[in-house]
């Protein structure tokens, strides 16, 4: 007979303070097979589970049941100390009488009380019928794969390479960077985003762990912790980067225009293109979408000859290439060719996108000189259409007076209703950076309110009030067209009570931050899923920030939601400590909550095969006869293929039917005590 | 001023039970008054400025103040408001509280005395300029129509107007 222990926690007042903790310890007693019930401030507390300890080494119990919180923080804490006292650590079973009864009744005490009674009640229910499980290991592939070559990409592939475990960096466009690359400077420090970024894309396109594999998407993601299969589609880049050295002389003689993503649309940039002066790796590309196949010159045509000289008509792209990269009469196949590679983790740092402007149809969107953050970030960059010179896109003239708006599309039922988190300072960024060079430039900046909070910010933003920068608490309603390209700009000043009208130069709307529209589909070949606010959802928000629902699989950057440069580095760091952890194990517990086939009663049928959610099930030979068979690595445990199977073969261990029976029990008897 | 939790409770209970249901929603952005022409013209208690009064409990202390009958009924700032509060809801629930606390101009008072006895708000005598063109002097309206005014007096003594006691 089953001899159970039932600790019940206070959790502080947590549970007390809506519980009668006592009044559930003594219920937990009267329940059959219950040998012993105390109670506890904290039970996870040292003291807390060296009660338990002790019972356990003093031969009292050998079921332990503890009513506390939830089984997600705190299962695997008391789970070891029952281990560490010598008792089979599956042999434990927690009543969460915090999330089911305290939190969810706080209005009604007695009402929370008799609840919590059933709850334990039903864990004992279970507890009596626990048997001893054992864990399982897996062999991992020392491997990993990162999602994104952004700064939180590079960070995560430099600091998984270094600890010396291969690297596949996987960015879609031609070049690692990300949006870093497309700033001029970064706050608090106003280093040169270029000078601190470009040594980390050459360090880890140039480190021997790594393999970057840019202009490339992930296709398709099969498997589990420690043994992912992913096929990685290395998109057409119709140039041959083995041969190509990067010299632009394709792109200097391509005359097809197309704009240019790299500065935000401000300029063209050709078909035929490099993506930026300092890409990595600095190959060229040619977009199909905008190549007009000068002279005929379709991909994989023979080209046409010169009637006179008899001479084959080429394309200017591939005339102009020195390196004879550009051969446009090779079959070349515009799906690309897909790599396939085996890791063991992976670490998603897809990035954001900021909203256009084109949805604030009150900020006059049309006027050429309403911009994004993004785009006056190109125009003062030195790589950008103008060179680091200020100059409005109506007319390239300097202005005279220039306007930030912030919380456009953010802060916004009507759009996201959370904060992007680094507007505010970035925005503060631009104004400073432009007072300095520009002393007589009028800049007024219009804030719900200012965000600054980060080390050195809130000293960076009252550095910029000191600078003569203009300060005002209150959203603009909306922007006018004027002559001469002017804006109309109504405001409000908070602190006055005033409304404020004046014509401004030139806009800069601070988009909101938002996931790329892309990252719908790697959500669904990933098994990510999405928070409230649409980003990629972790583990749990404050114990799990880079870990997700699927084991082996991290987060890092802006796709889990709006983040900085130092918060982005630190988070990828901690993705990449946390996806090393499997890959330094060299192998990785199987949780033996799994389920099970008895060959010796299933019929075969094969009902269980398609409805598995995790492909773990195939039909194998056993005893001559087809039988479902399951791949122990790949089951998560959540008991499909158990309830659907008609012939009743499958177990699902630590949810065996007669312990799921006997919590029904329980949970009906109405409080009564069940012996059973 | 104080932070006097009753008062608060007592305004936005007020303003919502007339109608302003958004008010809580209200992050005090000021983007309604950045777009509002009664702000522009002067009015110190419109929209943004009038919420923060009411969330400050300061139902009273403003009744006499006529801003929002300055309100224009444009909605641009409903169009604007990033959080849903509809603050022109929250200017004519404040209205009607001031009506329901005849907290409103004599001249108000009568032209709801006229709309009351003849169903007009502004009304002249039109009999003159009527004979001059060739009308009939006597127009079809309920100026001139009895039962017509009774009509009007029995739907403004039954709904909300009935109970301001005016009439």
């Amino acid at each position: 007979m089953a001899k159970v222990g039932v600790y019940v926690c206070h959790c502080g007042s947590n549970i007390a303070g809506v519980i009668d903790v006592s009044a559930v310890r003594d219920y937990a007693e009267t329940l059959p097979d219950v040998v012993i019930a105390r109670k506890d401030l904290f039970m996870c507390s040292d003291s807390g589970q060296e009660m338990v300890k002790q019972d356990v080494r003093d031969g009292l119990v050998d079921r332990v049941v503890v009513a506390a919180c939830t089984p997600r923080t705190h299962e695997p804490i008391f789970r070891a100390a029952i281990e560490k006292a010598g008792l089979n650590k599956y042999l434990f079973e927690m009543a969460n009488i915090r999330d089911q009864a305290s939190w969810v009744h706080g209005h009604d005490h007695e009402g929370a009380t008799e609840k919590a009674k059933l709850v334990v009640a039903s864990a004992v229910g279970k507890a009596r019928h626990l048997e001893p499980l054992e864990d399982k290991f897996v062999d991992v592939t020392d491997a990993a794969l990162v999602i994104g070559g952004g700064i939180g990409g590079i960070s995560a592939a430099l600091e998984l390479a270094n600890m010396g475990h291969k690297t596949f960096l996987v960015e879609k466009t031609p070049s690692i960077g990300g949006v870093m690359a497309q700033l001029d400077k970064t706050f608090p420090t106003n280093d040169c985003s270029a000078c601190i970024l470009t040594p980390m894309m050459v360090d880890a396109y140039n480190h021997p762990n790594i393999e970057t594999l840019t202009y490339s998407e992930v296709d398709d993601v099969s498997g589990y912790i420690g043994n992912f299969s992913v096929k990685i589609r290395r998109k057409q880049a119709y140039v041959d980067w083995d041969k190509c050295t990067g010299c632009g002389d394709c792109a200097a003689k391509c005359p097809a225009k197309t704009p240019d993503e790299f500065n935000a649309g401000l300029s063209d940039r050709r078909a035929a293109f490099i993506m930026f002066p300092q890409a990595v790796p600095k190959k060229a590309v040619i977009d199909m979408d905008a190549c007009i196949n000068c002279g005929g010159r379709e991909i994989g045509s023979e080209p046409k000859l010169n009637k006179k000289t008899g001479a084959p008509i080429l394309a200017p792209c591939e005339k102009a290439c020195p390196a004879d990269a550009i051969n446009r009469s090779l079959p070349l196949d515009p799906g690309g060719r897909i790599k396939e590679v085996e890791v063991g983790s992976i670490v998603v740092a897809t990035g954001y996108q900021v909203m256009d402007k084109g949805w604030f149809k009150e900020m006059a969107p049309d006027s050429p000189n309403v911009i994004t953050a993004l785009q006056l970030e190109r125009i003062i960059s030195a790589t950008g259409p103008t060179e680091g010179k200020l100059l409005r896109p109506s007319d390239n003239q300097k202005p005279k007076t220039i306007t930030f708006v912030s919380c456009m599309g953010s802060r916004d039922a009507n759009f996201h209703t959370y904060c992007s988190r680094f507007c505010c300072m970035y925005m503060i960024k631009q104004a400073r950076l432009l007072k300095e060079k520009y002393p007589e430039l009028v800049i007024n900046m219009h804030f719900i309110d200012v965000r600054t909070a980060g080390k050195d910010y809130d000293e960076y933003y009252t550095g910029a009030r000191r600078m003569g920068i203009n300060f005002f608490k209150g959203k603009v309603g909306g922007l006018e067209m004027l002559p001469e390209d002017k804006l109309r700009v109504l405001a409000y000043d908070m602190e006055s009570a005033e409304s404020i009208e004046y014509a401004s130069d030139l806009v800069v709307l601070a988009t909101a931050v938002e996931l790329p529209e892309d990252a719908q589909g790697l959500a669904q070949k990933l098994g990510l899923q999405f928070c409230g606010s649409n980003f990629f959802r972790e583990l749990h928000p404050k114990l799990g920030p880079v870990e997700t629902s699927t084991e082996g699989l991290f987060l890092a950057g802006c796709c889990q939601g709006p983040k900085d440069i130092p918060d982005t580095v630190s988070q990828a760091k901690g993705a990449a400590a946390a996806a090393a952890v499997p890959l330094a194990q060299g192998r990785v517990k199987i949780e033996p909550i799994i389920s099970e086939i008895i060959p010796e009663n299933c019929s075969g049928c094969g009902i269980c095969v398609p409805l598995c959610p995790y492909d773990a099930i195939a039909m194998s030979e056993w005893a001559g006869t087809a039988r479902a068979a399951i791949e122990m690595s790949a089951c998560k445990g959540c008991g499909v293929c158990t309830s659907a199977c008609p012939s009743g073969a499958i177990v699902l261990h630590g949810y065996e039917e007669d312990q799921i029976f006997a919590q029904i029990a329980a949970l009906t008897s109405g409080g009564r005590n069940h012996a059973g | 001023m104080l932070v006097e939790q009753k008062k608060i409770d007592e305004a936005v209970a007020t303003i919502i039970g007339f109608g302003g249901t958004g008010i809580l929603n209200c992050v005090q952005c000021g983007a309604c008054s950045a777009v509002c022409p009664g702000v522009k013209a002067g009015f110190p208690l419109l929209c943004r400025n009038l919420i923060r009064s009411l969330l400050n409990g300061q139902l009273e202390e403003i009744i006499e103040d006529s801003s929002s009958w300055g309100c224009q009924a444009c909605n641009r700032c409903t169009e604007v408001c990033p959080q849903g509060v509809r603050p022109q809801e929250v200017v004519f629930a404040f209205r009607r509280y001031q009506a329901n606390e005849l907290a409103f101009s004599t001249s108000a008072v009568t032209s709801q005395m006229n709309l009351y006895e003849t169903g007009h708000a502004v009304f002249t005598d039109p009999k003159e300029l009527r004979r001059q063109v060739g009308l009939p002097e006597v127009p079809p309206t309920s100026a001139f129509n009895k039962q017509a005014q009774e009509e009007i007096q029995a739907l403004i003594d039954n709904g909300p107007m009935g109970e301001l006691g005016l009439f």
